[in-house]
C-alpha cells in the first residue's frame, strides 16, 4: 500500500472528478453548439432542465458563453477546469509535471479561446487535445496502481453521474457502469473510497432494468452520491 | 568571465527563444507566491533568458571555498550545542551567540544523525568588478530557489538545443540525485518526506517539485504525528509510515508548537522529542539559525581558520561590527559609504544605504546603531559586476548575485549551477524576488 493520506485521496479522487466534469460538459455544449447552426436555437432548454435549472440566460450564445467561461458559474467548463488545477497543483508529485502541464495548457486554451475571433469549436479543439494528453500522462507516468484507482473512479463516478441526468442510452450507461465496477473492485478495504455494497447493488439492480433506468434517475444519482463509505 | 562559443546565431541561443521558454516555464507552473497587503497573489518568477556563465577555473574556486566554509559552518553548530570551544577560546563573543534569535538553547546537546547540520546551504555570493568572488550571506535554515535554475535549464535545453552540444556547459539536472543522496544519507530508517506548510507558502512550487523528483512524500502537519517519539506519516487506510528523513520547509519556531511558539497551526506536537531521540533526521536541523546570523557571518572566517586550520579561500564582504568600538567610530565616521543591515531581517529587508539618508535621518540613525550596537551590521558596498538581462528587445545591465547550493551527506559537494538573482531596477542593489527580482539560470563551463 502507498503513502496517501486521507486529503491527498480527497484530492485524487476530486482531481479525476472535475477533469471529467470538464470533458464531458465540452463535448455536450459542442454538441449544443452545433445544433444551433441549422436546428432550434432553443434546444439548450433541455440541458438546463437535465440539470433543475432555471433559463437565465435568454438564448443559445448567452447559455454557451456562460457555461463555457463564465467562472462563477457552478456548471461551468471554467469552473470545473479551475477546479481540477486547483486539486491538480497539490498534487505534482503524484500525477507528475507533465500531467499537470496539460490542465495549465487546458486552461490556457480556454483563456484563447474566449478572446478567439475564431470559429467557437475550431478554438475548442486544442482543450479536448490537452485533457487526452492530461489522461494520456496519467496512464504513463504514474506507476502507483492506487493513484491511477482512484482517479479513474472520480472520473467514472463523475461520468455515470453526468450521463444519468443527460439522459444518456443506456447502452453507454451499462459500459460506463462496468468500467467504474472495475476500478471499484482495486479499491483497497479500510479506505475511504471503498464502495459501499448496499449502494453498488441498488445502482446494478437500476441499470439493469433495461431503456427504464430513466424512472429512477433520482434513485441511480443518489445510489451513485452514496457510493462511498467515506 | 564568459567563454561560451560566438558562432551561436541568435536564434540558437536561449535570448532568441525567450518567449518560447517563458511560455514551457508559465506551462509548467512555475510560479512563487507573494503576500502583499495581506492578500497571497501567486505569480511566474520573472525568467531572464541570458543566463549567467561561471568558467569552469573560477567555478574550481567558487567550489573548494564553499566546501571548506559549509565544513567549518558545520563545525560550529555541533560546538556551540556541545562543547562551546569557539567562546571559551575567546573567538566569538558570546553575547554573539546568546543574543542571536536563531540561537535555540532547547537544542543543547542534540545531536543531529551523521553529526550534519546545514545539509543543504544557499550560500549568497557576488563577483566584483575585479573578477573576486565574496561572499555576501549564508542561509543554513530553509535556503530555497534550487528548483528555479533546475526546471530553467530542462526547458531552455528543449528551446535552444543547438547552444548545449555546441559549449561545455555542466549538466545542473544532477540536483535532484544530489538531494535525495543527502536526504538518504541522514535517513534514520522510514519514507523521506518534504514538510510544507501548504500551497499558499511563497515557494510551493518548489517543495512541490523537489518531492516528485526525489521522490519523496510532500505532506502537511495534519498528516503528522508522533507516536513514541517517532514521527509517522497517516495513509487514508489508517496505516503509519514512519518517516526517516523530514526535509521541512517550515522555519524552527513553528515546528513544534510544545517547544516553540504554542500558537502555531503548521507544527508538528512532539517532533522535538522525536529528534530528541534520534529517530528523525530534520533538514536542516533546528537552531541552524545561530551560524547564519548576520552578526555571526563576521566571525566565519575566523571559525575556518579556528576549526580547519585554513586561511579561508572566498572573502567576506568587508564588515563592521558596532559592538567593537573601534568598528563603531569607524561606522559613525563612514556610514555615507556603508550599507547597514539589520541582523533580524532577511529576504532584502532591514537594509539601508547611509547614501540615500538625509542628515536628519542619518543623525537619528547613528543614535540607533549607538543604543543597539548588537542589532546592526556595517559593509563596504561592493560594487559588484553588472549583468545583462533583457528588457523588452533590448538587453539592459543589472545588478545580480548567485546563490550557490551546497549538499552535505557522505561528502559535502557543491551543485555546478545556481540561482543567479537580479534586480529589476537599475539603481537596485536588491535583488530578492519577494522585492520584485528576477531570476537567470547559472551556467557552469565543465572545461
Amino acid at each position: 500500500m502507498g503513502v496517501i493520506s486521507v486529503e491527498h485521496s480527497d484530492r485524487i479522487f476530486w482531481l479525476g472528478r472535475y477533469t471529467e466534469r470538464v470533458f464531458t460538459t465540452l463535448k455536450n455544449l459542442e454538441k449544443q453548439y452545433d445544433s444551433m447552426i441549422d436546428d432550434d436555437p432553443m434546444i439548450y432548454m433541455e440541458f438546463l432542465q437535465n440539470f433543475g435549472l432555471d433559463d437565465i440566460y435568454g438564448n443559445m450564445q448567452n447559455f454557451v458563453s456562460s457555461f463555457l467561461f463564465d467562472q462563477n458559474n457552478l456548471h461551468s467548463v471554467a469552473y470545473s477546469l479551475e477546479k481540477a488545477y486547483d486539486n491538480g497543483i497539490v498534487l505534482r508529485e503524484n500525477i507528475s509535471s507533465k500531467a499537470l502541464s496539460f490542465l495549465q495548457l487546458a486552461k490556457d486554451t480556454l483563456n484563447k479561446a474566449f478572446n478567439s475571433q475564431k470559429g467557437l469549436l475550431f478554438s475548442l479543439l486544442p482543450l479536448e487535445d490537452s485533457l487526452f494528453a492530461f489522461w494520456g500522462c496519467i496512464n504513463e507516468y504514474i506507476y502507483d496502481d492506487e493513484i491511477i484507482t482512484l482517479l479513474m473512479c472520480g472520473k467514472y463516478v463523475e461520468r455515470l453521474d453526468l450521463y444519468f441526468r443527460l439522459k444518456y442510452d443506456i447502452k453507454y450507461i451499462k459500459l460506463e457502469f462496468e468500467r467504474l465496477c472495475d476500478y471499484l473492485k482495486k479499491v483497497p478495504e479500510n479506505t475511504p473510497y471503498r464502495y459501499n455494497a448496499k449502494y453498488l447493488n441498488d445502482l446494478s439492480e437500476i441499470i439493469d432494468i433495461k431503456e427504464k433506468y430513466t424512472d429512477r434517475l433520482n434513485d441511480a444519482v443518489k445510489s451513485l452520491g452514496n457510493l462511498f463509505l467515506k | 568571465m564568459r567563454e561560451l562559443k560566438n558562432e551561436n546565431s541568435l536564434a540558437d541561443t536561449p535570448a532568441g527563444n525567450a518567449n518560447e521558454i517563458n511560455e514551457l516555464l508559465r506551462r509548467y507552473g512555475v510560479k512563487f507566491g507573494i503576500y502583499k497587503n495581506g492578500v497571497f497573489n501567486e505569480q511566474f518568477f520573472p525568467f531572464d533568458p541570458i543566463p549567467r556563465v561561471i568558467s569552469a577555473e573560477h567555478f574550481a574556486v567558487i567550489e573548494k571555498g564553499l566546501i571548506q566554509r559549509v565544513t567549518a559552518l558545520n563545525m560550529f553548530l555541533y560546538d556551540i550545542y556541545h562543547e562551546k570551544r569557539i567562546i571559551k577560546d575567546n573567538i566569538i563573543p558570546e553575547d554573539f551567540i546568546y543574543m542571536s534569535s536563531g540561537y535555540l538553547p532547547q537544542c543543547e546537546g542534540i545531536m543531529p544523525p551523521k553529526n550534519i547540520y546545514s545539509h543543504i546551504s544557499g550560500i549568497d555570493l557576488v563577483q566584483g568588478k575585479d573578477g573576486k568572488w565574496y561572499i555576501l550571506e549564508d542561509n543554513l535554515r530553509i535556503p530555497s530557489g534550487a528548483s528555479y535554475p533546475l526546471i530553467a535549464r530542462e526547458l531552455t535545453r528543449v528551446a535552444s538545443p543547438k547552444i548545449f552540444s555546441d559549449n561545455p556547459i555542466a549538466d545542473n539536472r544532477n540536483y535532484a540525485s544530489l538531494l535525495k543522496d543527502t536526504l538518504d544519507f541522514s535517513n534514520c530508517g522510514g519514507i523521506n518526506a518534504i514538510l510544507t506548510p501548504g500551497r499558499c507558502n511563497a515557494a510551493y512550487f518548489e517543495h512541490s517539485y523537489l518531492a516528485e523528483l526525489t521522490e519523496s512524500v510532500l505532506v502537511q502537519n495534519h498528516e503528522l504525528f508522533v507516536e513514541n517519539n517517532i514521527l509517522y506519516h497517516k495513509t487514508y487506510s489508517g496505516e503509519k509510515n514512519k518517516v526517516g528523513t523530514l526535509y521541512r520547509r517550515i522555519s524552527d519556531e513553528y515546528l513544534d508548537p510544545l517547544t516553540f511558539i504554542p500558537q502555531s497551526l503548521i507544527g508538528i506536537p512532539n517532533i522535538m522529542e522525536a529528534y530528541r531521540c534520534g529517530n528523525i533526521a530534520i533538514i536542516n536541523a533546528i537552531g541552524n539559525g545561530v551560524a547564519d546570523d548576520k552578526g555571526i557571518y563576521y566571525f566565519v572566517p575566523k571559525m575556518i581558520k579556528y576549526y580547519l586550520n585554513e586561511e579561508p579561500m572566498l572573502s567576506n564582504a568587508p564588515t563592521y561590527l558596532p559592538f567593537y568600538e573601534k568598528d563603531k567610530k569607524y561606522i559613525l565616521d563612514h556610514i555615507d559609504k556603508l550599507v547597514i543591515k539589520d541582523v533580524s531581517e532577511s529576504g532584502g529587508y532591514g537594509v539601508t544605504f547611509g547614501k540615500e539618508l538625509s542628515k536628519e535621518k542619518l543623525q537619528e540613525f547613528k543614535s540607533v546603531i549607538t543604543n543597539e550596537p548588537r542589532r546592526f551590521i556595517a559593509q563596504e558596498i561592493i560594487d559588484f559586476l553588472e549583468l545583462p538581462i533583457m528588457d523588452g528587445e533590448k538587453a539592459v545591465m543589472r545588478k545580480a548575485d548567485l546563490r550557490a547550493f551546497v549538499l552535505s551527506g557522505e561528502s559535502t559537494r557543491v551543485w555546478s549551477s545556481g540561482l543567479t538573482r537580479f534586480s529589476r531596477n537599475p539603481d537596485s542593489f536588491v535583488v530578492n524576488s519577494s522585492q520584485g527580482g528576477g531570476f537567470k539560470d547559472t551556467w557552469v563551463l565543465s572545461q
